[in-house]
């Protein structure tokens, strides 16, 4: 927490690979999402079960918690929202 | 109950007498198909390495003919103990995630676990994906009220059907301790690979298969079983 900036990129960088892991995006497609990229809707992988695994891995890799009634459509309506959700729960 | 035979399992020998039979209990649910294509790749690899390599269809699995709703956590343990009891010579069980949940009741001469789960964590992406379906269609569900309704119903999981048993045992269960047991996760100090099992399109990886191979060959040398 003393270092906030190097937390941020902590947070993206693992947001990043476990989208990569759920979605099979490869390095460079995960490494080129950008804070307008769309992602469920958008990326035709990102179904339901999609959705459903990406919760429960960021749980486990950022060490958070989530309430389903936290979770609407707009935290995976783009990659920046779905960062800025993760970084609001790794702060919390 | 149906009898254990009623069950495929797809084995793979090698040329010659086996040097052990190396039992592969498959992830669970989706899971399993995720990562079937690689673990099959992985018996090739182990019956090149002189190693029968069996991977049986769990109860309410794969081409089973018993519906899913039939069966539980329990059921899959015994059908465990059962297949490996009719193996010739050592049996090493290999367990990929929640096959880690339902292995420790049978007979082997090793166990061997990559990335083990536990039940809560599988149940508990199975009914977010229950409710992020019911959200797209307009229904209002939650994991509590899905929880609630599972103590009395049958509930449709993201296509798999799981009985009030099965629900009540997955949320509880964890990885039981076995001897002698080689624990390994996928990344850096672990199997060089990917979570394929998370992959939300089937996906395979042949090193992957190779190095799982590797190491449960290196393990069963270790157990002093060949």
């Amino acid at each position: 927490m003393t270092e906030p900036a190097h937390e941020a990129s902590g947070v993206d960088a693992a947001l990043r690979a476990l989208l990569a892991d759920v979605l099979g995006l490869g390095e460079a497609r995960a490494a080129a999402l950008t804070e307008d990229s769309g992602l469920f809707g958008e990326l035709p992988e990102f179904d339901s079960m999609a959705v459903a695994t990406v919760l429960t891995e960021m749980e486990d890799r950022l060490g958070i918690v989530i309430d389903d009634d936290e979770v609407d459509g707009e935290i995976f309506e783009t990659y920046g929202n779905l960062l800025a959700f993760s970084l609001r729960k790794v702060a919390d | 109950m149906v009898a254990l035979s009623a069950e495929h399992q797809l084995r793979i020998d090698p040329t010659g007498a086996p040097r052990a039979t190396v039992v592969i209990v498959p992830p669970l649910f989706e899971e399993a198909n995720r990562t079937r294509r690689t673990l099959v790749l992985a018996m090739r690899a182990l019956a090149a390495d002189g190693f029968a390599a069996v991977l049986p269809d769990l109860p309410g699995q794969n081409e089973s003919l018993v519906p899913l709703a039939d069966v539980d956590l329990e059921r899959w343990q015994d059908a465990l103990v059962e297949v490996v009891a009719t193996i010739d010579g050592p049996a090493i069980v290999a367990s990929v995630r929640g096959g880690a949940l339902i292995d420790h009741r049978v007979k082997a001469a090793a166990w061997w676990r990559l990335a083990p789960t536990g039940g809560a964590s599988l149940l508990r992406t199975l009914l977010r994906a229950r409710v992020t379906a019911d959200r797209e269609s307009g229904v209002t569900s939650s994991l509590e009220s899905l929880q609630a309704a599972a103590q009395s119903e049958v509930l449709l999981l993201a296509g798999n059907a799981l009985s009030p048993a099965m629900v009540a045992q997955l949320s509880a269960a964890e990885a039981q301790p076995v001897e002698p047991l080689r624990s390994i996760g996928v990344g850096n100090d672990g199997i060089a690979g990917t979570p394929l099992w998370l992959r939300a399109e089937p996906g395979e990886d042949a090193a992957m298969a190779r190095a799982v191979a590797t190491d449960i060959a290196v393990w069963s040398k270790t157990c002093g079983i060949s």
